[in-house]
């Protein structure tokens, strides 16, 4: 049992470090990336870009083909559930319940986690592993600002806009079916959603989305940095950002929405 | 606030420097070293006797636990972090393994520093590196990554981006180890060059010992022993 309790403590505390470690990582990203936006811009943007290039435009195949087939099982869902329910009209409130408050946000972080959340950790600790993260030291240039600052930021704008971009295509998906196997019209299932979707909806969506995105690019840079000396360390700092990433936006996925829809 | 020395010269200033070992061991114990604008000043010591951690004090990657290094006249222990790095930018490092940015291309690491910390345009800063991939004899592929370049190729490119901002000190990592003879003196021939353009740079090699110190061509020799510096007749 004081087993149990030690194990049960230990986790909590080394939660609390990672987060302290995480918000310091975001907070700092943040005001590094202001606060010098001037200086170095060339080569921070060119940094930022490229991150927004692999994490955001690289991502859109695999997000329109899990968007499209989402889409379209979720309006599969709805159309055989409703009708024993006796509650047709309500195919609207339920796809943007279900797909642009929760499934949008979580679905491309997951995507995001798995594409470049790994490549963040993995490339930031063998950067250290090689003493690259040294030599820039050496050269004058501020690690967080060139480094991790454009990591967060370029991933936090491309879960952004991969979460808005997922939400359209999940809708179109779902029009597939509605459209061609329920004979329903395009401006009836589309005024049907739109009716649903209130200013909120939309904002908190985002909203989330915007925090999921800082979340993954300061817990994958973190546990990057945290790589020290042996090559070894790089796959298993990576899974640990996996699932620190995922725990935590999650996490925060609760806690906005028991704030806004409780 | 610079120190009465930078005035006269002193870039590089180590004042009763001690640094220990985990183990309590010294490395330097109450070490002081004064290194003078336009010198070629060449460090030796055994592998593992102190070279790094002399270049770790020198660019503010470590404090020593008593003394104070001054730097351009200013003590490092009172930079912050932007005023440290600003005083980096006025340095080149060549690393014993080169260590270039693995990914960026061969290009983009020599251009790195110049868009960090100059305000110069983009294209203007790439026309730059690549002058200086010329003038450095760099044969290979610009455009492709570093990884697979071999030894001297990336010496070649670190060098260019160590020269990169003209820096007031160049640093030279055991520069001569692993290069063919050849190579020795077309590198050393770049390093002359540069110093008879800069007259006023410090240049500082390191080395285990003074078996390439033809290549180097210092004016003074010092050696790293018994926790000290201790200059080497020459």
């Amino acid at each position: 049992m004081t087993g149990i309790i030690r194990y049960l403590g230990r986790s909590a505390l080394s939660w609390v470090e990672v987060t302290r470690a995480v918000l310091g990582v975001v907070s700092l990203s943040l005001n590094t990336f202001v606060l010098k936006f001037a200086k170095g811009s060339s080569a921070t943007r060119s940094v930022l870009f490229k991150q927004i290039y692999f994490t955001g435009f690289e991502a859109l195949p695999i997000i329109s083909w899990i968007a499209l087939i989402l889409g379209l099982i979720i309006v599969t869902q709805i159309v055989n559930i409703l009708p024993k329910l006796g509650a047709e009209g309500l195919i609207g409130e339920i796809f943007v319940w279900v797909v642009i408050r929760e499934i949008g946000p979580v679905f491309a972080s997951v995507i995001v986690i798995a594409r470049s959340g790994t490549a963040i950790a993995s490339e930031l600790g063998a950067m250290k592993i090689s003493r690259e993260l040294t030599a820039l030291e050496v050269m004058g240039i501020d690690t967080m600002h060139y480094l991790i600052a454009p990591r967060v930021i370029g991933t936090a704008i491309s879960v952004f806009v991969l979460t808005f971009y997922f939400e359209i295509v999940a809708i179109l998906g779902g029009y597939l079916l509605a459209g061609f196997g329920q004979n329903i019209a395009f401006s009836v299932y589309i005024n049907s959603i739109l009716e649903a979707m209130s200013f909120l909806e939309v904002a908190v969506s985002l909203l989330k989305s915007l925090l999921f995105g800082l979340i993954i690019g300061a817990v994958c840079s973190y546990y990057g940095l945290t790589v020290e000396r042996s090559i070894t360390q790089i796959p298993q700092k990576t899974t640990k950002a996996v699932i620190g990433s995922l725990r935590l936006v999650f996490v925060v996925d609760a806690v906005i929405t028991f704030i806004f829809f409780i | 606030m610079p120190s009465e020395d930078f005035e006269s010269g002193s870039l590089v200033e180590l004042i009763n420097v001690s640094s220990f070992m985990d183990s309590g061991a010294a490395i330097f114990d109450s070490a002081n070293l004064r290194l003078r604008a336009g010198e070629r000043v060449l460090i030796t010591a055994p592998v593992a006797s102190g070279k790094s951690l002399f270049l770790k004090l020198l660019s503010g990657l470590s404090s020593p636990e008593k003394g104070v290094v001054f730097l351009f006249g200013q003590d490092i222990k009172e930079l912050d972090a932007d005023g440290l790095n600003q005083m980096r930018s006025r340095m080149g490092f060549v690393f014993q393994d080169n260590i270039l940015i693995s990914n960026l291309k061969v290009v983009e690491n020599v251009a790195l520093p110049i868009l960090y910390h100059s305000t110069i345009a983009h294209e203007e800063a790439m026309k730059r590196a690549f002058e200086l991939l010329e003038e450095t004899g760099f044969s290979g592929d610009a455009w492709s990554l570093p990884g697979p370049l071999p030894l001297y190729a990336k010496k070649e490119v670190a060098l260019a981006r160590a020269l990169a901002l003209e820096p007031e000190i160049l640093v030279c990592e055991n520069i001569w180890d692993f290069l063919k003879g050849d190579e020795k003196t077309h590198i050393s021939a770049l390093l002359n060059g540069y110093h008879a353009r800069n007259s006023g740079a410090l240049m500082i090699f390191t080395a285990n010992n003074e078996n390439d110190a033809e290549y180097s061509r210092p004016d003074r020799v010092i050696r790293i022993e018994s926790g000290g510096f201790i200059e080497q007749p020459h």
